[in-house]
């Protein structure tokens, strides 16, 4: 028989199960310390743990896409740093080559090697804050520090070069804005001495640090499947397992005169894919990044950096998808060219926001404090995640 | 239970061996500056401040051009033809009064585009930083030597030019159709007879 509040009516009597309890909804965000910027995540939890996550971005929207249609093929360059402000040679880096390429301009050997020192250089640099920033999410503060101390360096590095210690546009379309001052390239090869004997030391006091390991292992572990259907990249999907490196798979500028390794996830601390597998993939990377500049900087030709960059950019009509291995991934460029003074069109796609995208899918299960160690691990920069 | 305590020895020796790289560090010099009272020396390729030489600048506008966020806000009068403005740095003879040329350092985005372009090397960055100020406004400098009323002069100058200019052009088509129509009469003229 149906129970109704009233006879007539058409609704059930709905008596609450004195047991049941309600989903919490929690918005994690947009001023959290730990999601890296304005990242905003809107968590369902039951007690502590997640039950679904739901990032909310575009707090940092600043419309580089349609911004770039109504400036100059030159004038992009700045903005472009602004992208992933960590990471701003590489970003420059990938939107240089593009454009070169469609131009079919061959850039001059001296400022191919620089390029690949400051890539570099910033990979390290922002490896560094990968690292530091997650030691801080983990709540380790001292490593955070020390981190900081050796970024100095290479940002003590740019500045000789490019005067600018944040937004360098260092890399032009057909070559670099500054040659290397004199004595820069010996600077290079002393911090670079300097630099490789301090991983031990992060390795030292975080890296194999037993509650660190505790906190991270076996924590967010991302199947190398899940990792590539979401399009994954860089250090997130090679903790995977995935040999998965643009500068030997797809390379570009002189990577492939160069020696290194590429760092894939064992699961030495727990399983494949787990965030200590992630940090660990950075740390490594690092060393091979020094290898790189090593390399690089010993073979540094001589010439004039500036000789191939054109007066006036011109670029035929037509398109190009042009992808880089920054820090945090694949970083492509689609850029479209009606043969004018203005890209048609230029369409990022960015790393840290297609990494982002995963976090939904491994969220669920994890605990709150877990879920910030996920967000550390994948190492997103906001700036590039809502361009 | 062997596990429990392999964990505790394992957390405790992992910290100490953290805690000996701090302790090392103890013994090391700062690599902090105490910055108010000690500068650091800045390169010189430094791109702080912007700084334009007005005596080399001779208005050609390519900084503006260059510019990705519209920060530079030039104005430029031409000389008369008896004036002599004298030259800039590198011997390029100035034919323009630049009477305004505002540099919002508000809006500067610090790429250095407009270092770049410039003939005569007037514009350039400079490792100058400490430019901090109450009010916005202060922000927006202006760098031409000209006063307001040498400016209202010149303008005042040149609109007067571009009237007369304009009366001069209008008489001569004026004249033009005069000729054209006395002309066109001739030919009826001429014609009929």
């Amino acid at each position: 028989m149906k129970k109704s509040n009233f006879p007539e009516s058409q609704f059930e009597l709905q008596i609450p199960d004195p047991l049941r309890t309600d989903e919490m909804t929690l918005s994690m965000g947009p001023q959290h310390p730990s999601t890296h910027g304005v990242l905003q995540v809107i968590l369902k939890t039951d007690g502590e743990i997640v039950n679904s996550a739901r990032p909310q971005i575009g707090y940092l929207h600043r419309c580089f896409e349609k911004h770039a249609e109504n400036i100059t093929w030159h004038q992009v360059i700045p903005f472009t740093d602004r992208l992933d402000y960590i990471a701003s040679m590489n970003n420059n880096l990938g939107y240089a080559i593009g454009v070169e390429r469609m131009m079919n301009l061959e850039v001059n050997e001296r400022a191919e090697y620089l390029r690949v020192i400051v890539a570099e250089l910033n990979r390290i640099a922002s490896h560094l804050i990968a690292l530091g920033t997650y030691g801080l999410d983990i709540g380790a503060f001292t490593p955070f520090l020390y981190v900081f101390r050796d970024r100095e360096k290479i940002l003590d590095l740019f500045e000789e070069i490019c005067g600018a210690r944040l937004l360098y546009n260092y890399v032009w379309v057909g070559g670099v804005a500054y040659d290397a001052p004199e004595g820069w390239r010996e600077k290079v090869l002393e911090f670079v001495d300097y630099f490789e004997p301090k991983i031990k030391e992060y390795n030292d006091i975080l890296t194999y640090n037993k509650i660190f390991i505790e906190r991270t292992a076996n924590v967010g572990v991302i199947p190398a499947d899940v990792g590539i259907s979401y399009g994954v990249s860089g250090p997130s999907l090679r903790g995977s397992g995935v040999n998965f490196d643009l500068r030997k798979d797809d390379p570009y500028s002189v990577y492939d005169r160069f020696e290194f390794d590429v760092i894939t996830g064992k699961g030495e601390m727990g399983t494949i894919g787990d965030t200590w597998d992630r940090y660990w993939v950075r740390v490594a990377e690092m060393y091979e990044s020094a290898k790189i500049i090593r390399q690089a900087a010993e073979q540094l030709p001589e010439g004039d950096a500036k000789e191939t960059i054109p007066r006036n950019i011109k670029v035929p009509a037509g398109e190009y998808y042009m992808r880089t291995e920054t820090p945090r991934g694949e970083l492509g460029y689609y850029i479209i060219s009606d043969g004018g003074k203005m890209p048609n069109r230029v369409k990022v796609r960015s790393p840290a926001f297609c990494n982002l995208s995963v976090l939904p899918a491994i969220a669920p299960g994890v605990m709150i404090a877990d879920l910030v160690a996920i967000i550390g691990s994948l190492d997103i920069v906001l700036g590039e995640v809502d361009r | 239970m062997k596990q429990y305590f392999k964990n505790i020895y394992e957390a405790i020796a992992t910290i100490l061996v953290g805690m000996g790289v701090t302790w090392r560090h103890l013994f090391t010099r700062a690599v902090t500056v105490q910055y108010p009272h000690v500068k650091r020396e800045l390169p010189e390729r430094s791109r702080m401040q912007l700084f334009v030489d007005m005596d080399d600048c001779i208005g050609c506008m390519q900084c503006q051009r260059a510019c990705p966020v519209d920060c530079i806000d030039i104005k430029t009068i031409r000389a008369g033809k008896e004036e002599d403005l004298g030259e800039a740095g590198n011997g390029t003879k100035k034919k323009l009064h630049v009477v305004q040329f505002y540099i919002d350092m508000a809006k500067c985005c610090y790429c250095a585009d407009c270092v770049f372009p410039c003939p005569t090397g007037a514009i350039r960055m400079t490792p100058e930083y400490e430019f901090i100020t109450y009010d916005r406004s202060s922000l927006l400098i202006n760098f031409s030597q000209y006063s307001d009323e040498e400016r209202a002069a010149l303008e005042e100058r040149e609109r007067k030019e571009k009237e007369a200019q304009a009366a001069a052009k209008a008489a001569r088509l004026k004249a033009a159709e005069e000729a054209k129509k006395t002309a066109a009469a001739q030919k009826d003229e001429s014609k009929s007879e």
